[in-house]
């Protein structure tokens, strides 16, 4: 069909789809694409004597494995000081992606499902903190959390108990519970849009025909709401595998450092800046598995790559 | 059609990396040609006061002449650490001169180091300590000064006048002093810390678990061990000696739990820990943040009574990168004057290395609580005191390797 | 109803649990928020403690309030300057993109259509890293600074529209444009005329959500960041609260907030306006990629 259309175009009408695709194919390829082969030429590259910054080292043949071997035998090796960092991010997102799930489920759920008249304030309130400043809503919290500040005397309850917990000193919670407040409203967005699209009627029909509340959600809300649930799932937890900042600001301490932080410490520090290209290489890795997981078993997947 | 899409998505990728690998040791000709930014040479001298050194003149930086004013509405581009220039110095002397200051601040030497090095931003002034001093030369960064601008240079210690890090002081001025200690709080640790036979133990007293901090700094941090250990060499290039820090930093971390950051000044003030590992400055500056209702006498600050501790001083210096070096030679000009430092000295808490200032006027002009005169740094100090120096390049690495594996966390 | 077993167990009862869980939901995240801007009003230096009503963080205090110290003026300044200047190049590059992608077929565009996708999954301190070495260390235009800043954000920002725009396409069809073709128009003339008007809604919605994400964005905009001029809000915020924050710095945020807030709603004024009547006029759903 398209073709017998095709024939009826003026000449050069199709060059107009790659004019248009092409700028941005341009700009990716240059600035995204490239620049990757930068941090491997980095990665497997040498240091100035004096200012022991970078030298990059373009051909292959000359590479320098030195920088990747040191970062690879103490994630491996006999001394894997790397490796608690690695398991504490894996460890860290997991339980923050989860315990978003937890909240934002329920809250997309209502807003898709019960909220009547009072929709567009509520989706308005939802998407309110995507232009509140993430720094803007951690600065809140750090201010909260001081020893001294609101949350302890809240906790106090005016003088009942004397509640004195040092919440910013080094503690895995506050992290994940900052982790969690960061990015659970990239989480209901998606899991609303996909909810909001579930046929009413079936879950009537379910009702209608007996099933208690949690049957219905098991056998039928819950399996229509699948793939949304792996979209938002991904959408919150690979942003998480970068963040170092939440760390930076919720906890002074190295116990809770992150990949982020391996890479923040080492990027700007001459001689190290190599290091952190292999981090970074680590990351690419494993964001690219789930996604090429992802692709492989959804149809949509397979659209949107061609 | 799906499969069609698939495989060509594949084979695509294929061949685009066949393509890549193909062209790269051509295109690798090129970009080498297109090269770095960093180009250095030359060995590096490390300056100590046993080993005085002179530096010799630039030959790409010229100084510059004498007898020029800064051009009105011209900007001054200043590196500095946060919080360490007083903000009422810079509008004064903004407005006594009609130039306009930007400053940048930074809170990592090593991250500091690395933005100044790619001379992108032509900062004009830059305030490093005399460990970077060796880098910023053999890489042909610094602008060598012209004295005739600095008038005020008399006020400075006569010690000061010829430093055993710039004879001659060609590169360099002079910008505070400051010794590392052990700063606390006596009403949220109750220990004598002064009293103590080893005083830095204190820092490894599981009692104050999860209740102190460290320096974020890694010659600092890590000399401490050595001190605690009675090694007077801080300096030093020993497998051994840094074998026991790692050792004793790594249990300091799993036991103590610290917070590593060099924001005590606010911290401690607010009740976040009660020990820390302190900059003198950093404490005479505390009881400026301290609440209302706290008595500024709760901090306490110790540096040895013999002065066997760490003690340095920062500086001043011209970048060459900067397109305003005369409006940087009035500033560092102004900052030497008795009463501008003294405001800077207000604002900061560390002690300007000037004549004017002395520890009986310090507590005399209520610049500071009795109970932390420990805090004030003498010009004898420095005779018997360790300076933070530069590292030989191995040694360097070495330190650095155990501090990351210190920032990685257990 | 007297039963509470026979009220538990109704299936038409009203959701108290799950209305009671979103409004504690929407008290968890407004509410810190909230004492923030509260205590940009404070009349001391603490940001805990209560000490009165005053300007003083915004204009009052000669040095340190947002009017007098450049750093934080400066800081607002750069960040609405780096969300108009990444939106206005983002969007029209990705819209085309989306366009040209969605028909063009061989190789090429399947190489960028990959490339698309990776950029909207990798985490974005990938593209901050890499392009802070081709700043750094490469002798090349990107440079530290708005350049470099604007540079890392459009790359990261491009996959925003391409997907929202290629996920409105698929619904719109090419019958509209098959129909306008008929009838005598150009191709181009029948992109211009007919599918970008439909488009327009999945337009706005992309734009909002990069300008939204561009004031927002810490990681890429800190590590190409120059001097103190091309620090953002976010970064002055990270660094400010890791030395010595004061209430200039809530007041600064709460600046923030407004600004955002005042485009965000001038721009979805703007959308109800240019689509009054229209089959396509939608509510808030647009953002959520539904309309």
């Amino acid at each position: 069909m398209a073709e017998a259309d095709d024939r009826r175009r003026p000449p050069g009408s199709r060059l107009i789809w790659p004019l248009l695709a092409l700028p941005g194919t341009v700009w990716l390829a240059l600035l995204f694409v490239a620049p990757l082969y930068v941090v491997v030429a980095i990665l497997f590259g040498g240091t100035d004597p004096i200012l022991r910054e970078p030298v990059p080292v373009w051909n292959p043949l000359d590479w320098d494995f030195t920088q990747f071997t040191y970062v690879w035998d103490h994630i491996v090796g006999s001394r894997p000081f790397f490796r608690p960092a690695l398991v504490r991010t894996v460890v860290y997102v997991t339980i923050a992606t989860l315990g978003c799930l937890l909240i934002a489920y329920p809250v997309a759920y209502f807003t898709a499902r019960f909220a009547g008249r009072w929709k567009g304030v509520l989706l308005a309130a939802l998407i309110a903190p995507f232009w509140i400043s993430y720094m803007m809503r951690m600065l809140a919290w750090v201010n909260l959390l001081q020893t001294d500040g609101l949350v302890n005397r809240a906790l106090s309850a005016g003088g009942l108990f004397d509640v004195h917990v040092d919440w910013l000193q080094g503690h895995a919670a506050t992290v994940v519970l900052g982790l969690m407040y960061g990015y659970v409203p990239y989480m209901i967005l998606p899991l609303y849009a996909g909810l909001d699209r579930a046929p009413v009627r079936m879950l009537e029909a379910a009702r209608d025909l007996g099933a208690s509340r949690w049957e219905t959600f098991r056998r039928v809300t819950w399996p229509l709401s699948r793939s949304a649930v792996v979209v938002s799932l991904l959408v919150t937890a690979l942003p998480m595998l970068g963040d170092y900042f939440t760390n930076d600001l919720l906890s002074g301490s190295p116990s809770t450092s992150m990949i982020g932080n391996l890479i923040n410490n080492s990027v700007l520090t001459p001689g190290q800046t190599g290091q952190a290209g292999a981090f970074v290489l680590i990351i690419l890795v494993v964001s690219v598995i789930p996604m090429v997981l992802y692709v492989r078993s959804t149809r949509s997947g397979a659209d949107l790559m061609s | 059609m799906t499969g069609y899409r698939g495989s060509a998505s594949r084979r695509s990728i294929v061949k685009g990396a066949l393509a890549a690998g193909i062209s790269l040791p051509a295109m690798s000709a090129f970009l080498t040609a297109c090269g770095s930014k960093t180009s250095s040479s030359g060995a590096v001298k490390i300056p100590s006061p046993d080993n005085p050194v002179t530096w010799p003149l630039s030959k790409a930086n010229q100084a510059i002449a004498a007898g020029q004013t800064p051009k009105a509405g011209s900007t001054l581009r200043i590196y500095n650490y946060a919080d360490y220039l007083s903000p009422r110095v810079l509008k004064d002397f903004e407005a006594k001169y009609g130039v306009k200051i930007r400053l940048s601040t930074f809170n990592d030497a090593d991250e500091a180091l690395t933005k100044v090095a790619s001379k992108d931003l032509k900062f004009d002034l830059y305030f490093p300590s005399y460990d970077s001093l060796g880098k910023l030369i053999g890489a042909d960064l610094l602008r060598p000064l012209t004295h005739d601008y600095l008038t005020n240079y008399d006020n400075l210690w006569p010690s000061f006048h010829d430093p055993w890090y710039d004879r001659g002081a060609r590169y360099t001025v002079p910008y505070t002093i400051y010794t590392t200690g052990i700063g606390w709080r006596t009403d949220m640790v109750d220990a004598d810390i002064a009293g103590m036979d080893n005083p830095y133990d204190v820092l490894w007293d599981t009692k104050y678990a999860g209740n102190m901090a460290i320096l974020d700094d890694w010659h600092t941090a890590m000399s401490m061990v050595l001190l605690r250990n009675g090694i007077d060499d801080i300096n030093t290039t020993s497998t051994k000696d840094l074998d026991l820090i790692r050792t004793q930093i790594l249990d300091l971390r799993s036991t103590m739990r610290p917070k590593v950051t060099i924001s005590m000044y606010t911290d401690m003030p607010a009740g976040q820990y009660g020990l820390a590992q302190f900059w003198s400055g950093d404490a005479i500056n505390t009881p400026y943040y301290l609440p209302k209702n706290v008595d500024p006498s709760v901090m306490r600050y110790w540096f040895p009574s013999d002065g066997k501790g760490e003690i340095d001083n920062d500086l001043v210096v011209c970048l060459a990168q900067g397109e305003n070096p005369v409006a940087a030679h009035f500033f560092m000009n102004e900052i030497l004057d008795n009463d501008v430092a003294g405001k800077n000295f207000g604002f900061t808490g560390y002690q300007p290395p000037l004549n004017k200032f002395t520890p009986s006027t310090l507590v005399s002009q209520g610049y500071l609580p009795k109970t932390l005169q420990t805090a004030v740094v003498e010009p004898q100090d420095f005779k018997v005191g360790f300076p933070l120096l530069q590292l030989p390049a191995a040694s360097d690495t070495a330190w650095h390797q155990v501090w990351q594996e210190f920032k990685a966390g257990g | 109803m007297t039963n509470p077993v026979a009220w538990y167990r109704n299936p038409w009862r009203k959701p108290w649990v799950l209305g009671a869980v979103t409004v504690g939901y929407l008290l968890w995240s407004l509410l810190p928020v909230a004492v923030a801007v509260l205590f940009s009003f404070n009349a001391g230096r603490s940001r805990v403690t209560w000490q009165g009503f005053s300007m003083r963080w915004y204009y009052g205090d000669p040095l340190r309030s947002v009017w007098h110290d450049s750093s934080l003026h400066t800081a607002l300044t750069h960040t609405l300057w780096l969300g108009v200047l990444a939106t206005v190049i983002t969007i029209p590059l990705g819209v085309a993109m989306a366009l040209g992608l969605d028909r063009w077929r061989g190789r090429v565009p399947a190489g960028a259509n990959l490339a698309v996708l990776m950029s909207f999954v990798l985490p974005e301190i990938l593209i901050a890293v890499s392009l802070l070495f081709v700043a750094t260390v490469l002798v090349s235009p990107l440079e530290l600074g708005t350049s470099g800043q604007v540079a890392g954000l459009v790359t990261f920002q491009l996959s925003y529209p391409v997907v929202i725009v290629r996920a409105r396409l698929l619904t719109i069809g090419r019958d509209y444009e098959e129909a306008a073709v008929d009838l005598g128009a150009s191709p181009f003339g029948a992109v211009w005329r007919v599918l970008l008007k439909m488009l327009l809604p999945a337009i706005f919605a992309s734009a909002v959500l990069v300008f939204a994400d561009v004031i927002d964005d810490f990681i890429i905009v800190r590590y190409l960041s120059g001097d103190s001029t091309t620090e953002p809000v976010s970064v002055k915020v990270y660094n400010t609260a890791r030395a010595a924050p004061t209430p200039a710095l809530n007041a600064l945020t709460t600046l923030l907030l407004v600004a955002s807030l005042l485009a965000v709603s001038l721009g979805f004024l703007a959308f109800r306006v240019l689509t009054r009547g229209e089959k396509n006029a939608a509510g808030l759903d647009v953002f959520t990629g539904e309309a």
